[in-house]
């Protein structure tokens, strides 16, 4: 490890907060397109399923 | 039709909307006129950025100017005869393309000397200025009347088309204000001349197609 | 040669059924990569002489510069193909991409910027390679917000197209321009990622995480492109059938 402690690490001599920042709006982002990418695939598909069954049932 | 008869009617069709035209021009007068009122009207300002304030206003008034290019057109129907016309769309649309040009850099040029006044244009680089217009500007309308296809068929599409385009027309911003300013601190300037002459043959190719394609897309 | 699997790509049926079992673990091992090259990065890579630890932000700078450039590429290759030979995966693929680019320019955008704050003690300077990128977000702007204006798919289709390769030509201008406008403002001033020689144990860690990023973004794009499948031949009956067999 590049550091000699925790809080090294974190404060990063001091430019902590500029690296954390940047990777937790990184994070945070990719997480975002994650999610609308997995939400919007399955809602389609359950709108698409629930449309067949009542096909069905006509 | 034929190509000589597309081209009469054109004209014929911007003289009779020359209210259209007149508004653009007018627009970059109001564009150019907020920069002294809004931000300093001192020529310390003004002279060094002159050139850089013509060419942001020319290029706004040309984005106004070509959003409506095809809209009429378009709703009268005339647009599908050309496509069905049987002669070369993109070649249509590259003379429609001149027509609006020649349309509106003609009074643009007119009232140049008298706005390079008003903003203390150096002197020595007024007709490098005059150049740069002149062959910076048919490359924002090819470029544009790409746009201007892809959004004829929406009925707000002006703000799209400044979003779409105006990346676009970076460079020849760039190439254009750096070749007055070249001028003005007496540095060679052809070379950049020459890059405005690349970018504008490079849209003359590719242009006229991809607007043909946009508007036989958009008139199905 | 056999031309079969390009006409094969064609078909939104076929690339749905080879692609299925494929996005998950794209995505997965996109994941680990990347997890694994920041942590690298971050924790073990030595100090850079110069910006000390700030220059931590390259593993997630550069990676999603990358990306968003390969993206656009991407798009106007796609967008060639659907013009030439009307493959009707193209189009697709531009739709769901293009937003997954934009998000790949922005994060290289902030991420540039709050790297500028402890390197040139501002926010925003404007360097050539910032400058470029926020050119580059304008432009998936531009195409997201055609894709969603225009409701008509067929037109939308040849209208995305059209402005991806008019992009893909103009790219390079654009970036030459734009880098060629800096040094004439700029003088030369000190770039954030341009450094000699980079040591291997700070350059290994940023390659393993823009592969990491690479197939993270991969699988995005492949489940974003079934949705858009299903959507698209939602009457046909395959559809029907793979949608009534598993949840996925």
């Amino acid at each position: 490890m590049a550091f000699d402690n925790l809080t090294d690490f974190f404060e990063m001599g001091r430019h902590g907060v500029y690296v954390w920042s940047v990777y937790g709006f990184s994070t945070v982002s990719l997480a975002l397109i994650t999610w609308s990418t997995l939400s919007k695939r399955h809602q389609i598909q359950e709108t698409l399923r629930k449309r067949f069954l009542r096909d069905k049932t006509i | 039709m034929t190509y000589l008869s597309f081209i009469k009617t054109e004209f014929l069709v911007l003289w009779r909307r020359k209210q259209d035209v007149f508004n653009a021009l007018l627009f970059f007068i109001i564009v150019v006129v907020l920069f002294p009122l809004g931000v300093n009207p001192s020529s310390d300002f003004l002279a060094p950025a002159a050139d850089g304030i013509i060419w942001c206003a020319t290029v706004l008034a040309i984005l106004m100017a070509i959003e409506g290019m095809f809209k009429e057109d378009y709703t009268d129907g005339s647009l599908e005869q050309l496509v069905i016309s049987g002669l070369s769309l993109s070649l249509l649309m590259l003379l429609k393309t001149t027509a609006q040009w020649l349309a509106v850099l003609l009074p643009l040029l007119l009232m140049m000397p008298l706005l390079a006044e008003m903003l203390y244009l150096p002197d020595g680089s007024f007709w490098v200025l005059i150049v740069t217009l002149v062959i910076g500007t048919p490359s924002l309308f090819l470029i544009g009347s790409i746009g201007a296809a892809l959004t004829v068929s929406l009925k707000q599409g002006a703000m799209l088309v400044m979003l779409l385009m105006l990346p676009f027309y970076l460079p020849v911003i760039i190439f254009a204000t750096s070749a007055v300013r070249a001028a003005q601190l007496g540095l060679p300037y052809l070379g950049l001349l020459a890059m405005l002459l690349a970018v504008f043959l490079l849209s003359l190719v590719i242009a006229p197609f991809m607007t043909a394609i946009a508007i036989k897309a958009s008139t199905n | 040669m056999s031309w079969t699997w390009f006409h094969k790509l064609g078909s939104p049926k076929w690339f749905f059924h080879w692609s299925k079992s494929l996005a998950l673990p794209l995505f997965g091992f996109g994941c680990i990569c990347l997890l694994f090259g920041l942590v690298w990065g971050v924790a073990f890579a030595p100090e850079d002489y110069q910006q000390g630890n700030s220059f931590r932000i390259i593993y997630i700078h550069v990676p999603a510069a990358i990306l968003a450039q390969s993206c656009y590429l991407a798009l106007g290759l796609s967008g060639l193909v659907f013009l030439v030979w009307q493959m009707k995966i193209a189009p697709i693929f531009i739709k769901a991409v293009a937003p997954v680019g934009a998000v790949m320019a922005l994060m290289a955008l902030v991420s540039g910027a709050i790297w500028g704050k402890p390197t040139w003690g501002t926010w925003w300077v404007w360097d050539a390679r910032l400058t470029s990128v926020l050119v580059l977000f304008l432009l998936y702007m531009g195409i997201i917000a055609l894709q969603n204006s225009l409701n008509d798919v067929t037109l939308a289709n040849k209208a995305v197209a059209v402005i991806s390769v008019v992009g893909l030509i103009n790219l390079p201008i654009i970036k030459y321009s734009v880098e060629w406008w800096n040094t004439l403002h700029q003088g030369a001033t000190f770039t954030l990622t341009e450094k000699p020689a980079m040591p291997a144990e700070m350059w290994v860690p940023l390659l393993i995480s823009t592969i990491g990023l690479y197939c993270l973004v991969a699988g995005l794009a492949l489940w974003r492109m079934q949705t858009e499948i299903l959507i698209r031949e939602h009457r046909s009956n395959w559809v029907k059938q793979e949608v009534m067999k598993d949840g996925l």
